[in-house]
Parts: C-alpha cells; sequence; structure tokens
C-alpha cells in the first residue's frame, strides 16, 4: 500500500452499521462488545417486516440509492446519521448504496439486505451483476434466502472495478466485536475470507441469538483517484456450539442398526 | 432383454437423471430460489441443497403457514392475504401434478430413488429381502402419512405462527425429513447431520431425523421403499390424483382372482390393485405409477398405463414373459451367489 492510500485511510469518513430494533436487548453480560442479543424468537419474527434502519456517519454530501430486486432504484436521504429503507412491497434482497466524493477520493458503502413482500420475479444474481459503483465488492454468492452469515463460515467476495475483476488488491474484515483479518484477491477479483467466530463464549450450550456485523473493505487508486469500497453485513453465532456433527452420526448409526435389525427380522419372516 | 423396452430400466434411467438434476442441477439453474425451475416440485428436492435445482412444494407450505396464515391470524390481518401465498403454491404444485400426477414419487422423487438403489443394492449383496409387508401392517402404516401431512406441514406450522407453540415447530417436517439429510450429504455437506441441543423440541426433531434417516438406509436394503410409505408428499398426492393426467387403469378379468403378481410387484404393497374388480381408475392413494404392476401383469391390456386417454403402456403376455425371464437374471446374479458358485468351484477343483 502507497502513502497515498495510507493517508487516505485515515481519513476514512462513512460507516454504515445496522441498527438494532427498538425492543431489541442489548447484548447479554459476557457477549462480545459489538453483538446485539435478538433473544426473542418472537420478536424477532415481528421485526421480520420492520423497516430496516442505519446508522450511517459522516453523510454530509453522501449519495444514497436503494436498489430494488429489478434494478430499479430509490434515492434516499440520511436523517439525523440514520437511513431508513423505505418498504418496497417486493421480497427479495434490495442493495444499498452510498457513495461520496471526495475529489481526490471516491467512498463508496454497500449492504445487501432482505426486504419482505410480494414475491418479486427475480434473482439476486441480476441485483449482484449489475455495476452499482465504480469500485464495488460483491458477494459471491450473497448468502441464499434463509441463509445467514455465520462465525466460522468461509464465504467469497468479488472485488470489482469498473464493471471488471479487480486482481490482486488487498482486502480487510473487521467485525463489530473487534477482530481483523486480511486478504488479497486473486486473478479473477475473488478472495475468500473465514468470519472469526469472536463471539464470546456462553456457559449453557443454548441456541445464542446474538449477531454483530462485519464489514469488508478494499481501496485501489487509478489515474490519481484513491477508490474506498466497504461491504457490510449481519452475522450470527456458528451453530456448531449447540449442534454436534459426532451425535448426529451417532444418532444416524443407530437408526442403521435399529433397520438392519428390523430389515433382517423381517427378511427372516418373509 | 432389450433395456429400451424394458420400462423399470427406462424408469430406472429416468431416476437417476432427475437426481443429478435436483440435487446438483443447481449449477444450470441458479444459485438463489428465485432461480430454482419451481419452488413448489412435487418430489422431495431440498431447499437445503444449495447445488439442488428446485425445492419440494412442503416447504413453501411450512412457511407461508408460520409466516403469513398463522402471523395473518395473530396479527388479526386480512386472512385471504395471508393464504394467498399458499394458494399461488397450491396452483403452482397442481400445475406440475396435472403433468405426472404421482409419478412425481415413482419417477423424479430424489429419496424415492435412493431407495430404490438401496433395495437393489440389498438384493446383490445378497441380504435376505422381505419382497412384500404383511397387509395388516401396511394397513397400520397407511394414516401415518396423513398425520405428518397434517400436523407436520400444516398443524404445528400455522400453531407456530399464531403463537401458540414455539417457532422451532415453524418446519417440523423438513426437520425430520431424510431427505434433507440424503441430499445435503450427496453434495459433499455435512451440516445437516446434527443433534441440536438448543431446546428439547430441537433437540427431539434433529434426533428424530438423523435416527430416521438411518433407519430408512438400513430398512432400504431389506424393504422396498420404507420411508416412502409415511411420506406426507404421498399423502398431498393422494388429495389430487383425480387430476392427474397419467392414470393406472383397471379391466379386471375372472383370471385376476388367481393371479395377483401385480400386487406382489407393487413396491407399496397395495394389494387392492389386484382385488379391485368394480373402479377402472386403480391409481390408489399409496400408488406411485411406478408401472410395475402393469409389467407383471399377464394378462393383455389388463392394466394400463394412461395418459389422458391413451394408453402409454399396457399389460402384455409377450413382454410379462421377456420381464419375468429379466427379473429372475438379475435376482439371481447376487454377491450371495457369486460366492457359493465360487465356494462350489473350488470344491469340484478339490475333488
Amino acid at each position: 500500500m502507497n502513502t497515498d492510500i495510507q493517508s487516505a485511510v485515515s481519513i476514512l469518513m462513512l460507516t454504515l452499521l445496522m441498527q438494532s430494533p427498538a425492543v431489541v436487548v442489548q447484548a447479554a453480560a459476557g457477549s462480545g462488545p459489538g453483538s446485539t442479543n435478538n433473544s426473542a424468537t418472537g420478536q424477532q419474527q415481528s421485526h421480520r417486516r420492520a423497516p430496516k434502519k442505519f446508522r450511517l456517519e459522516n453523510s454530509e454530501g453522501a449519495v444514497m440509492r436503494l436498489w430494488k430486486p429489478d434494478l430499479s432504484t430509490t434515492a434516499l436521504t440520511a436523517e439525523q446519521g440514520s437511513i431508513t429503507l423505505p418498504r418496497t412491497g417486493v421480497d427479495n434482497y434490495h442493495a444499498l448504496v452510498v457513495e461520496k466524493d471526495w475529489g481526490y477520493l471516491k467512498e463508496s458503502l454497500i449492504r445487501y439486505q432482505y426486504m419482505h413482500g410480494k414475491p418479486s420475479g427475480h434473482s439476486t444474481s441480476e441485483l449482484t451483476a449489475v455495476e452499482k459503483t465504480t469500485f464495488e465488492i460483491v458477494p459471491d454468492p450473497v448468502p441464499r434466502e434463509h441463509q445467514h452469515y455465520r462465525s466460522n463460515d468461509s464465504w467469497n467476495f468479488l472485488l470489482r472495478f469498473r464493471g471488471a475483476p479487480a486482481a490482486q488488491v488487498p482486502v480487510a474484515l473487521e467485525t463489530s466485536n473487534g477482530s481483523r483479518l486480511n486478504g488479497v484477491s486473486d486473478s479473477n477479483g475473488l478472495v475468500t475470507l473465514r468470519i472469526p467466530d469472536d463471539f464470546s463464549r456462553l456457559d449453557a450450550e443454548e441456541r445464542d441469538p446474538r449477531t454483530a456485523e462485519f464489514s469488508v473493505s478494499a481501496e485501489m487508486a487509478d489515474a490519481g483517484i484513491i477508490y474506498q469500497t466497504r461491504l457490510s453485513a449481519e452475522y450470527r453465532v456458528d451453530p456448531g456450539r449447540w449442534q454436534s456433527l459426532g451425535l448426529g452420526v451417532f444418532i444416524t448409526g443407530t437408526g442403521l442398526v435399529a433397520g438392519g435389525v428390523l430389515g433382517h427380522r423381517a427378511g427372516r419372516s418373509a | 432383454m432389450n433395456p429400451v423396452k424394458n420400462l423399470s430400466a427406462i424408469r430406472k434411467l429416468v431416476q437417476i437423471g432427475a437426481f443429478v438434476f435436483f440435487v446438483y442441477g443447481g449449477t444450470l439453474t441458479g444459485y438463489y430460489l428465485a432461480d430454482k425451475v419451481s419452488g413448489a416440485l412435487p418430489a422431495l428436492s431440498c431447499a437445503y441443497d444449495m447445488q439442488g435445482a428446485d425445492l419440494c412444494t412442503l416447504i413453501p407450505f411450512q412457511h407461508q403457514m408460520d409466516h403469513r396464515l398463522g402471523e395473518a391470524i395473530a396479527g388479526g390481518g386480512n386472512l385471504m392475504m395471508g393464504l394467498m401465498p399458499t394458494l399461488i403454491t397450491l396452483a403452482t404444485f397442481l400445475v406440475l401434478f396435472v403433468f405426472l400426477n404421482k409419478a412425481f414419487c415413482g419417477w423424479i422423487c430424489p429419496l424415492g430413488t435412493v431407495q430404490e438403489l438401496l433395495h437393489n443394492l440389498g438384493q446383490k449383496l445378497g441380504l435376505q429381502r422381505r419382497e412384500s409387508l404383511d397387509p395388516g401392517l401396511v394397513k397400520r402404516i397407511r394414516p401415518v402419512k396423513w398425520i405428518l401431512l397434517l400436523l407436520l406441514v400444516f398443524g404445528f406450522p400455522l400453531l407456530a405462527g399464531i403463537g401458540w407453540v414455539s417457532h422451532d415447530l415453524g418446519d417440523p417436517f423438513c426437520k425430520i425429513c431424510p431427505s434433507r439429510i440424503l441430499t445435503t450429504l450427496a453434495t459433499g455437506e455435512t451440516s445437516q447431520l446434527y443433534l441440536d441441543s438448543s431446546s428439547s423440541i430441537l433437540l427431539v426433531l434433529s434426533l428424530t431425523a438423523d435416527f430416521l434417516f438411518g433407519l430408512t438406509v438400513a430398512l432400504a436394503l431389506s424393504v422396498r421403499q420404507p420411508f416412502c410409505r409415511i411420506c406426507p408428499m404421498l399423502a398431498l398426492h393422494a388429495v389430487f390424483r383425480k387430476l392427474g393426467l397419467l392414470r393406472l387403469v383397471k379391466l379386471g378379468t375372472a383370471r385376476c382372482d388367481r393371479c395377483g403378481l401385480c400386487a406382489k410387484a407393487c413396491p407399496m404393497d397395495i394389494t387392492d390393485i389386484h382385488t379391485e374388480m368394480e373402479k377402472r381408475d386403480v391409481t390408489f392413494e399409496d400408488c406411485t405409477l411406478c408401472g410395475r404392476c402393469v409389467e407383471f401383469c399377464p394378462d393383455k391390456d389388463v392394466l394400463q398405463l394412461k395418459y389422458a386417454l391413451l394408453p402409454v403402456f399396457s399389460a402384455d403376455p409377450a413382454y410379462f414373459k421377456q420381464r419375468k425371464k429379466a427379473q429372475r437374471n438379475w435376482e439371481k446374479a447376487n454377491l450371495l451367489s457369486l460366492l457359493r458358485g465360487g465356494q462350489k468351484l473350488a470344491g469340484a477343483k478339490r475333488q
């Protein structure tokens, strides 16, 4: 990274974080510093269709757009440092794109957000394929409907500059729990990152509903202009903490034995 | 027997093709749910399989009971709006179902295919197999599929949506479905084979799922189609079977009384195919339209698979003779007989 880019890093202004619904209880004792606790399933359910609200810092002069699944866009404005995504009535992923032009530096933030409504009839691949800003990080793929980012999972991210893959670009993943890891995009512009398992341990092996935020960021220079981009998303606790593969295999083995015995008896009585 | 003329061989080919397409075909259709073929397939093609080409209709039904109708009832909202997604899914299901009727079970379902292949494997290993289950047992098992359909596909998800039971019961059939474990394992994914200790409900459901999966695999080696007999998809098919264009038709004769080969050939042990003498349409609730009964019927045109009014495959004495011979040869060739043959040969050499 050259000195120009290093100085640009120090003035990175925009941050985008999902705001927890009002009812969400703050992280339970022992949870990570940036995690929230969606403890009540009912509450979680009732907020599936609630408007999504994001905190946006230093948004003066920023251009905000919401991309719908049909690739139409709606201009948004920030009020008192937060953006509320209007209900579009359409199901599927939408993309919130924030851009800010500092002259020598162009910043962009992207977030793919699932919104509920009538079936859109459009695939998320259409939304990821379209160029939404000059330099962008595209999840490859976005977690499928009803799937989520989870700690310990590895995901691919595609770096795209002017619609073409951006190779050999340093990438950083940071979480609201304080973890940071680095990677570099390959010749196809792809980088695989493993979301850190940085939620603190709870005593009991119960389902852990905490969530936290991660962001993947990168920057590159072209024709004297520095481009910075950041993709943010929510991630959850690795279900491996309360789901055991070993015990699952053991129970399946028990079923196999039981089936073998029953089948053998059936065969003998035939 | 020429495999091109052997209905079972043709069916096996279709089944394997369907298995490959529905388990791995997402690379052709696309990754996201909107890319899938229908989103309401009348066969157990699992949405948890990230590489799959489609998903079974029982998934949206559970989801819509929980999140649409249940929430509409609980929130005092517009019930018609809450029911609309279910009606759309049902309409999509019916469009496909009318086309092939219950043949989705016998020709398309990935779990049905694997159970048949396992049974073939059991036969090839020379395991003791039970060709037909006791009619009393079959009769006792039959209501289970209806109970699973009513409780696990519609009942509990609806109650979860209303808020009367835990949300862990929002998709209880998916949580115990062996196809979820099978198809994900087939793609090299072990994430669905787990024991979930986070709540007592999930513990029971995951325990049931794992045990049922193991039981189905082991039983399929010696008993024909063990899970199909309790599958709620079979029950759903039974509700709409009169709408399907493909039917099993019988024109009973006096010789039927003394035969019964059709019932013996049936992988679902439907004895009514043999005993029924009045009804023309013998697409019974457990029928999977596999056509084996037609293959093993020795009398001309007594049993037929008809598409609309056109016969597509009819019982024929010449076909029956060839098919029976082919079956005998197929069953003779197994590991056990091979070992016995080897022992005999070694004994003869020693003498």
